[in-house]
Parts: C-alpha cells; sequence; structure tokens
C-alpha cells in the first residue's frame, strides 16, 4: 500500500500509434474503462513518467470520449527526456499516472474561433474542433502551420476535407499570421498553440485584441497559481536536521515531504486537525479553523500554514 | 476547559431514549468508483461486506485504491450523505451538486446522520455503525471543480462499519436499530 497515498489517475496506455514525423498518438484508458475524470476541450494532463519525471500534455480527444485520454507526443532531441522516454521505453499496456486535467479552450457558443497551430500545437485544437462539431457547431476554422507533413495527419483530414482546417506549408517561409486572424472584431476568438517565434508573431498580428478574445499557449506547463503574498523562506526541521530552501508558494506539507518527512494528513483544508505540528521558531501565517489563539503559538497545520518570516523550525 | 452543558449530550446516547429513534428515511441514491480521482457511478444496488466495504468500490479492503486509502480506517467501509444537504447547497449557496459529485455512496432522506455517530441502524437489510462524520477535503473541490469545502463543514456525511452485510437498493428504508 502507497505510503503516502494515491496522488495520480491510473491509466493503461491502450494504443501507441504512429502519427507523423518523431510523433506518437498515446491513448490512455482507465485499466477496466470506467469514464475519466472530465477536462475541458484542450486541457492539460501531467504524466507521472518512471524516474521522477512529471511532463505536460493537452489532450487532443474531445472531452465527450468520457473513457479516453489522448495525446501526441513529439520527439524533442533536445528536450528533458520526457518525450524520449515516451518514445521509448513505454509501450502498450503500460500503466501511466496522470493527473486531473485542468485548463482548456472555453468554447462560448455563438462565437467564431479561429485556431492558429504551429506544428504538435495542433493537438488541443483538435480537442476543440471535436468538441465543436459534437454540439453541431462548425463555427471555426483551425490554420495549421507545419514544415512539411503535419502532425496527426489521420485525424486532420476529416477537418481538411470539410473545409474547417487550412494546412500551411512553412518550407518556404512562415505565412503573415495577422492575415490569418484579420482585424479586429465582436463574437470572435483568437487562440494560438505553437513553438516560442511563432506566438511572438501571432502576440503581434493580435496587439490590437481585447485580451479576453484572445487565447496563447506555450509549450510549457501553465504556471499554477500562486499567493501573491507567499515569500520564499529557510524551513529547518529540527529533529531531522533537514534544511531546504522553500521557494515562494510552495506548500509546506510538499517541503516537508521533500526533506524526507512523512506528516499525516487528510482534509487539506485547515480543518481536520490531522497535520498538526509543533513549531520552535519562526513567524507563522495561520490560514487554517482548527487551532484555538493558544495552540497557535507553538502548532501550525501543515496543509494550509505559510511562513511570513525568513525562516521556519519545525519539531520534526 | 469550561463545557457549556447544553452542548453535551444529557445522558450517554440510548437508541430507544432520544428523538433520534423516531426517524424514518429512504435510500435515494446509490453510488460507487472503483479507483480515486474516477467519477462515481450511479447504482440500482449496492452489495455491502461485513467488516469489508462495498463489492467494486475504492475503499473496500482488498482494493486500496481510494485517495485514503493509506489510511485505512474501518468507518471508510461506507460512506453516507443527506440529500437535504445537496438542496440546501442549491438554496443557499446556489451551488448543483449532484450525489454523483459528494462521493459518499450513499444518498439519503430523512436520515439526521449527525445524530448517528456511535450508534447502530439499519440502512435497508443491513446493519452498519456510525463510527464519525466525515470531513470536507480539497481533493473533492479539485475533483469537482467546485467551491464546496466551506459549505460543506459540518455536513460532510457519515463513515459507517459494516456489521451485517447484503444488498441495499434505491428506496430501502434507514431506520434506528
Amino acid at each position: 500500500m502507497a505510503r503516502r497515498g494515491i496522488t495520480t489517475i491510473r491509466t493503461i496506455v491502450r494504443r501507441i500509434e504512429p502519427a507523423g514525423p518523431g510523433i506518437k498518438h498515446l491513448t490512455l484508458e482507465d485499466p477496466d474503462c470506467w469514464e475519466l475524470p472530465p477536462a475541458r476541450p484542450g486541457a492539460h494532463i501531467d504524466l507521472s513518467l518512471p524516474g521522477g519525471l512529471l511532463r505536460t500534455y493537452s489532450l487532443c480527444n474531445g472531452p465527450q470520449h468520457h473513457t479516453r485520454y489522448e495525446i501526441a507526443v513529439k520527439r524533442e532531441p533536445a528536450g528533458r527526456g520526457g518525450s524520449a522516454l515516451l518514445h521509448d521505453s513505454i509501450a502498450e499496456g503500460d500503466t501511466i499516472g496522470v493527473s486531473l486535467p485542468r485548463g482548456g479552450l472555453a468554447l462560448p457558443p455563438a462565437t467564431r474561433q479561429i485556431f492558429v497551430a504551429g506544428g504538435i500545437g495542433v493537438t488541443p485544437f483538435l480537442s476543440a474542433a471535436a468538441a465543436l462539431l459534437h454540439r453541431g457547431d462548425r463555427n471555426f476554422v483551425l490554420h495549421v502551420l507545419s514544415h512539411g507533413t503535419p502532425p496527426l495527419a489521420r485525424q486532420l483530414q476529416p477537418l481538411l476535407h470539410a473545409g474547417l482546417a487550412v494546412l500551411h506549408d512553412t518550407t518556404a517561409g512562415r505565412p503573415d499570421v495577422a492575415s490569418l486572424i484579420g482585424p479586429p472584431r465582436p463574437n470572435v476568438l483568437i487562440s494560438c498553440c505553437g513553438p516560442a517565434g511563432m506566438l511572438d508573431a501571432f502576440e503581434s498580428a493580435a496587439a490590437g485584441w481585447p485580451a479576453d478574445q484572445l487565447h496563447l499557449e506555450r509549450f510549457v506547463p501553465p504556471p499554477l497559481l500562486l499567493d501573491p503574498a507567499a515569500k520564499p523562506y529557510t524551513l529547518v526541521l529540527a529533529l531531522s536536521g533537514r534544511t531546504l530552501e522553500v521557494p515562494a508558494g510552495m506548500p509546506m506539507l510538499d517541503a516537508i515531504a521533500q526533506c524526507g518527512v512523512d506528516v499525516p494528513t487528510s482534509c487539506g483544508g485547515g480543518i481536520c486537525g490531522a497535520c498538526k505540528v509543533r513549531f520552535i521558531e519562526g513567524q507563522v501565517l495561520h490560514h487554517d479553523r482548527f487551532l484555538t489563539p493558544a495552540e497557535r503559538q507553538h502548532t501550525l497545520m501543515a496543509c494550509v500554514a505559510g511562513c511570513a518570516g525568513g525562516r521556519l523550525v519545525l519539531d520534526l | 476547559m469550561q463545557i457549556d452543558t447544553h452542548l453535551q449530550p444529557a445522558a450517554a446516547p440510548s437508541n430507544e431514549s432520544t428523538p433520534a429513534s423516531s426517524w424514518k428515511g429512504v435510500v435515494r441514491h446509490l453510488q460507487l468508483t472503483p479507483r480515486a480521482f474516477l467519477p462515481m457511478h450511479a447504482m440500482p444496488e449496492l452489495t455491502l461486506i461485513a467488516g469489508i466495504g462495498i463489492e467494486g468500490d475504492r475503499y473496500m479492503i482488498g482494493r486500496e485504491a481510494g485517495f485514503y486509502s493509506h489510511k485505512p480506517e474501518a468507518g471508510r467501509q461506507v460512506t453516507l450523505f443527506e440529500i437535504e444537504t445537496l438542496w440546501a447547497l442549491q438554496r443557499d449557496h446556489h451551488i448543483a451538486l449532484t450525489p454523483l459529485e459528494h462521493r459518499r455512496n450513499v444518498t439519503v432522506e430523512g436520515v439526521p446522520l449527525t445524530h448517528l455517530v456511535g450508534r447502530q441502524f439499519w440502512l435497508g437489510d443491513t446493519l452498519l455503525e456510525a463510527t464519525r462524520l466525515s470531513v470536507p477535503c480539497r481533493h473533492i473541490e479539485e475533483i469537482t471543480g467546485k467551491s464546496i469545502f466551506d459549505p460543506l463543514i459540518n455536513r460532510s456525511g457519515l463513515n459507517c462499519r459494516i456489521l451485517k452485510g447484503g444488498v441495499v437498493r434505491v428506496g430501502d428504508v434507514v431506520r434506528s436499530e
């Protein structure tokens, strides 16, 4: 039994299919094909890979497919190892833990969607296109900029055939992004996902568009929401003799776990009392609704507490 | 610490002598899921196994596939939730929470769950013992995407162990022992 509990959704790699040059398309399902947690179109999931690697990918299937998450992974030889591992070491039938889906595209009704994708950046828009078609909405266009053969050509084919997707071969140069999105106008949302250079071009072309009609997606995980008041601090575990520089916004429980110390937790919201810890030194930000004022002089609830000073010493 | 006497039971709880014995409720919905994070399924019936849990549910002993399975607890064999809380969330907080989203196994109507801690009661033909009130957890907000942690404090359901197993069906009567 896992000492620290189950932190990911257990999925099985049901299929791995080639999906273009250096690209593999993976279908992940529950072991019994139970429904997976729902996702918005183009939502992200984190894959927990062997060796502790955590990699984020956009879903490329429509969210109406409740029993599977599909992702497309491009091998990045200069990458950090996640794509190479998925290409070389993961096989059909393997188990992969994934996070709950987060983020994704809002697709309000009666709104035209213009999607601009660079290469493998097409994945979230294939998901969005599937969601739109599922509700009978054809008021969108997907521009795919690709150097030669596009990724996920099989999935793109019906959209190209229906005139809902346009392929732009960038072998001879990138098309003018401004001409793809046109001038700012109401009831139109413009979205872009692709490599950094293309996003920069898109941002310049979209300079006149209101922020709420614009969606940009970079090839990096979306940043976690941080408490704007959170500051970094030095965490000292007195009994274990461990010290950690805690970056701003890192939950104290995560910092303690990084020091190799296990603190029991339950509610995660400062009401149940499971993760009560004594502190010896430091200025604590108590965000719990469990401790009495007297208890707050020497104890904290590690699931929600923060540090107002530069150093916190726990009796752990 | 001084404790106000009106906050304490006048005597040890007794199923015969308190108002808690006068109620009779009904099973409105049944839910289970085989693994942590996965959506719950509505079921027409659940099979409860004494001392073990619900057949096929994540917290059944031997399965250990729930979010809290690393912290074994007899009271997680079956969990109950009041449908009145779902109505209150809608009425008072404009939050639509369905029986599939509270992540307890049995949604009951007319059952005073908070009165039952430490007591035995019948759920259909099965006999349960309530071990403690459930507490809300951030995990449920993560899964549902709804801000329900605060509104569920003190009304997040009941944890029970199964003394006598059997099949529980939607529509079954819930009554005191």
